[in-house]
């Protein structure tokens, strides 16, 4: 009954999309532009639960009478020619190019905790099909698809998105599994529907489902492997292990490589965790997607790396080689506001990276330092310390699960050496302090020096809840402060040791200006989103200044003289917003707008750039580079 | 005539209100919402919300209060606190919502909302920010297309551009649609009448978005590349000065440049209108040019020009008074696809922005002025009527 329910539910969604599309053809664009550019939805993980569910009793635990066999799932993956899978989506990129965007883990092959020597599952449908016979699907003389003993045919049905891009190489894989016998029927769901906060992917509504994963410098994926991550109604769907794989190595070790900051122990764990994966066969990787940048052959000086998203990191080193004094940037979204806290769209994210300057970066997965303080504070390097220290009952703690309890006898907590216990009086935890040293010499774009009152305002304005900001993790988790002028001391909660540590430091707001004949510092943080000094024109410590916002059209910096690497070599640049991926090429090619990034070089869009580079005396430069998202197709093991 | 207008008046304020309110009741009905995404975001393992986190956002989008008190104080910005007569205070305690639902899991697993743990009353409102309220001009404060800022600074920087290309295009589209069918219904099955009819059915059945692309690649593109004088391929104003062959060196911002500009969109949108427009007017012209009384003019042996204008085409603009006026509200909420295409900042962007980035405040306000223009549209049609034909009174 419910079943049926929801299919009139998707039924309705789907005709409504149907008629969306055709009334605002644009619209639609748009949203596949969003699937195929922006971060997914789905990178997000899930909240570790508390209470350990006993789910063996509950729904969605039942096997998949077809996908539970290890067997058929091998045999897919041997069916699918991945090749064919990339050519069909990114024909314009070499053979050694599409070679490179394979995948046979769920962690990039430059990944620092990509594992080596992995089973692997070439394209070979005669291997695959023998799995099949093997596993009670035989092919009836004249018949197309497979059956079984009981006659019932070996069909799947296949969810994903309705994006142009998804349906292009879900085209070749249903042909690919129709040559091994296999039927798929093909489910190309609106993402507000497959991504929805109660629908699709979280509701484990699918046999076969299709999505991106993005991959980051910390490879997580606690809440996606392990065996207490399974969605199910009994544990209100927390966990995003939507295959509902339960591997005790796998999860032992995934748990493993999250609980532990020295890096060789994590890989050796990751190690673990990715060889189960590719026995077990839950989750098929099919591809890496790529990522474009394109610039003005006059444009020397972007560096695009991937797992590093803001190619702008060193803008103060750009320069022009005949184009005068304008550099125009192209992007598809117009900021809400420049207030960054509630604001994280890419383009927003930009401008604030030229307003204030990009203190760390990723490249390759591993951050470094790009700006403002001399090194990240790690254990390594003396910057960060990992104190014992002994809480007390009635302290404020974060347990094993990463949430902030009162200490009380019985807690899981992880004790000083890493190891997951109860606590008890006498039970040491760890604590990590951050000690983080500035360059000398950093001004305001005024002029004014930066000093340990803006350092502080900014802790103040990033953790007081009126900002309209969503998410106070690190807040909640820090419980010391201190500041100077050049260094900033930050003492985490006990138990609150996430990977990535040294990457935790508190930004800064100029205390000294005025507003309206009052002192920013005394501003109450519920006012600021509606300050025009600081959602439209904020002043910062970056390489450029903003002058002026167009509502609609553009956006105009100039260098910032009090820079303290000194001003940079391009006078002015301007951020243009152009929504039309097609208008933005056509201003490419003649000129008008001199860089465009991902969000806008998306599939046929590339290949005319890419075109357009490869000619001779090409006016334009093509970058591409493997991304950090990575399309992969999922078995759902269980059935409700 | 002034009873008329009192009473189409009043008429009109309803009509203003029961659209406001459907369309009002319409978005908030409709899933999705800027918190959606926040949601999606709780259960990270990096980014923790609860549902105490969540409760503050929809507060801060007023979503914590009751539909019937988020449209009054969207409307003429009440309530905003408890009522007081004197120094009293009334109702303080009076419920308008609930700031965090008391939820709970149903046998399926879904998750059900079965009271209210902690509920807003009109004590709660004040000190909480309100719109003065619509009626008063006050569209209040934007959620996305330019957060927690004034939704008339949205709107003042579409509106100018807005006007810009569709009052150029009525005109221009008025200007030629008229005489081109105007011509055909008297030429009627001659070479001039097939060709206008051939083009017309051409432009109406071509869809804008192709055309549009189609005129950048040859006309921006190709042209560039070849060397020759070309257009730029969109924006409505120029970011730096450029070199356009025949021209020289156009500066950013000058009126050439707004003109260069100006030529594609413009002719995608005329194209499209006086195809529509022609083909209107030569029908009617042709109903009425069959009438006896045309014939009767001819046969007292009055000047043709004076039969066509005087006796067929005063009659025949009756029917496209009323296409002509409903170009007014068009002119407003300009046009989505070729704006898009072009890139031109304009209200048809500016709407599709809005409701795919849920900006309700917005998207309110542009429903609104669009459904005032529309009402206002309607009575200047009624009175064009009585002057166009005597025969209507409007008492």
């Amino acid at each position: 009954m419910h079943k049926s329910k929801s299919w009139v539910a998707l039924s309705a969604v789907m005709i409504l999309s149907m008629i969306l599309a055709a009334c605002a053809p644009q619209v639609v664009t748009k949203e596949v532009i969003k699937e195929v550019t922006a971060p997914p939805q789905v990178v997000i993980q899930t909240q570790v639960l508390t209470q350990v569910v006993e789910i063996e009793k509950e729904a969605w635990t039942t096997p998949h009478p077809i996908l539970s066999d290890l067997r058929v799932r091998q045999a897919i993956a041997y069916c699918t020619d991945r090749i064919a899978l990339i050519k069909s989506v990114y024909d314009y990129l070499s053979p050694e190019e599409q070679q490179k965007l394979l995948m046979d883990s769920f962690i990039q092959s430059s990944h620092w905790a990509h594992a080596k020597g992995l089973p692997q599952y070439p394209f070979d449908p005669e291997k695959g099909k023998a799995l099949l016979e093997e596993a009670g699907w035989k092919l009836a003389e004249g018949a197309q698809f497979r059956t079984n003993a009981n006659g019932e045919e070996l069909s799947l049905r296949f969810t994903t998105t309705n994006a142009q891009f998804r349906q292009t190489w879900a085209a070749v894989f249903e042909k690919n599994m129709s040559d091994c016998g296999i039927r798929i029927l093909r489910l190309h769901a609106p993402g507000a529907w497959w991504f929805g906060s109660s629908t699709g992917l979280r509701r484990r509504d699918f046999e076969l489902g299709a999505f991106a994963w993005v991959g980051e410098a910390d490879p997580g994926g606690r809440t996606l492997y392990a065996c207490d991550q399974i969605p199910t109604p009994a544990n209100n769907w927390r966990g995003q292990n939507y295959m509902g794989w339960c591997n005790e190595r796998a999860d032992a070790n995934i748990k493993l490589a999250n609980n532990t900051l020295n890096r060789e122990e994590r890989i050796k764990a990751y190690a673990a965790v990715q060889e189960e994966f590719a026995k077990d066969m839950v989750s098929l990787p099919v591809f890496a997607r790529v990522e474009h940048i394109a610039h003005s052959a006059n444009l020397k000086g972007p560096d695009p790396a991937p797992g590093e998203p803001y190619v702008v990191n060193n803008i103060h080193e750009w320069e022009l080689a005949d184009r005068g004094d304008t550099l125009i940037l192209g992007y598809t979204q117009e900021p809400a506001t420049l207030f960054t806290l509630i604001e994280s769209a890419f383009v927003a994210s930009n401008a604030k990276a030229l307003i204030d300057g990009l203190p760390i970066i990723s490249k390759n997965y591993d951050y470094t330092v790009n700006l403002y303080f001399k090194q990240l504070p790690t254990l390594e390097n003396g910057g960060a310390v990992l104190n014992a220290v002994e809480p007390k009952a009635g302290d404020k703690v974060v347990d094993v699960n990463g949430d902030i309890v009162d200490l009380a006898e019985g807690v899981k907590v992880k004790d000083e050496k890493g190891n997951e216990v109860e606590w008890k009086p006498g039970v040491k935890m760890q604590q990590i302090v951050l000690t983080w040293e500035l360059e000398p010499g950093i001004k305001w774009s005024d002029g004014k020096p930066l000093v340990a009152a803006d350092m502080e305002l900014g802790k103040k304005i990033t953790c007081d809840p009126e900002s309209g900001a969503v998410d106070f993790t690190t807040c909640e988790r820090t419980v010391g402060f201190e500041v100077t002028d050049t260094t900033q001391k930050i003492t985490l909660m006990p138990g609150y040791t996430p990977p990535l540590y040294f990457t935790i430091f508190y930004g800064w707001y100029p205390s000294h200006q005025e507003i309206g004949g009052r002192k920013l510092a005394d501003i109450p943080a519920k006012e600021w989103s509606t300050l025009k000094e600081i959602a439209e024109l904020p002043m910062g410590t970056g390489p450029y200044i903003i002058k002026e916002w167009t509502k609609g059209q553009q956006m105009v910096f100039e260098a910032n003289p009090n820079f303290y690497k000194g001003a940079p070599k391009i006078k002015k640049i301007i951020i243009k917003f152009i929504a039309d991926t097609k208008q933005a090429v056509a201003q490419l090619l003649t000129g008008d707008v001199d860089m465009l990034f991902g969000e806008t070089l998306v599939g046929a869009e590339a290949g005319t750039v890419a075109k357009a580079a490869a000619e001779p005396n090409a006016k334009v430069i093509f970058h591409t580079i493997p991304s950090a998202t990575w399309e992969h197709i999922d078995f759902n093991l269980n059935v409700r | 005539m002034t009873n008329y207008l009192i009473r189409r008046s009043f008429q009109m304020l309803m009509v203003l209100f029961f659209s406001a309110l459907v369309t009002y009741t319409l978005l908030t009905l409709a899933p999705g919402g800027p918190w959606e995404e926040i949601l999606g975001r709780q259960g990270s393992e990096t980014m923790r919300i609860d549902a105490e986190d969540i409760a503050r956002i929809r507060a801060q989008y007023e979503l914590d209060l009751d539909q019937t008190w988020r449209f009054t104080r969207w409307l003429f910005g009440w309530p905003n606190g408890p009522i007081r007569i004197g120094e009293q205070e009334l109702l303080a305690d009076f419920q308008v919502g609930c700031f965090l639902p008391l939820e709970t899991t149903n046998a399926l697993g879904e998750t059900v909302i079965i009271g209210c743990q902690k509920p807003v009353t009109l004590k709660d409102l004040e000190g909480r920010r309100v719109s003065r309220g619509v009626i008063f001009g006050d569209f209040g404060l934007s959620w996305g297309i330019l957060r927690d800022r004034p939704v008339m600074d949205v709107l003042w920087s579409r509106i100018p551009r807005t006007l810009q290309l569709m009052f150029t295009v009525t005109v221009l589209s008025l200007m030629i649609g008229i005489p081109l069918g105007l011509i055909s219904a008297i030429r009627q099955y001659s070479l001039f009448d097939y060709t206008v009819t051939t083009l017309s059915f051409l432009g109406s059945s071509m869809p804008t978005f192709f055309f549009g692309i189609i005129l950048i690649l040859i006309f921006a593109i190709t042209f560039k590349q070849w060397g020759w004088f070309y257009l730029p391929p969109g924006d409505a104003v120029g970011s730096r000065d450029y070199v356009v062959p025949m021209l020289g060196k156009v500066e950013a911002g000058s009126l050439l440049d707004q003109l260069l500009r100006m030529i594609m969109p413009v002719s995608v949108l005329v194209f499209f209108s006086v195809a529509g427009w022609s083909r209107f007017i030569r029908s009617s012209m042709l109903e009425v040019l069959r009438q006896d009384y045309v014939r009767t003019a001819r046969a007292k042996g009055l000047l043709e020009n004076v039969v066509i204008f005087k006796h067929a085409f005063r009659n025949a603009l009756i029917p496209f008074v009323t296409i002509v006026v409903f170009a007014i509200p068009g002119m407003f909420s300009g046009a989505i696809v070729t704006e898009t295409i072009f890139n031109w900042p304009g209200m048809g962007r500016l709407f599709i922005d809005a409701l795919s980035r849920n900006d309700y405040p917005v998207s309110m306000s542009i429903f609104l002025i669009g459904a005032t223009l529309t009402v206002i549209a309607t009575l200047i049609g009624d009175i064009l009527y009585t002057i166009v034909d005597p025969r209507i009174r409007l008492s």
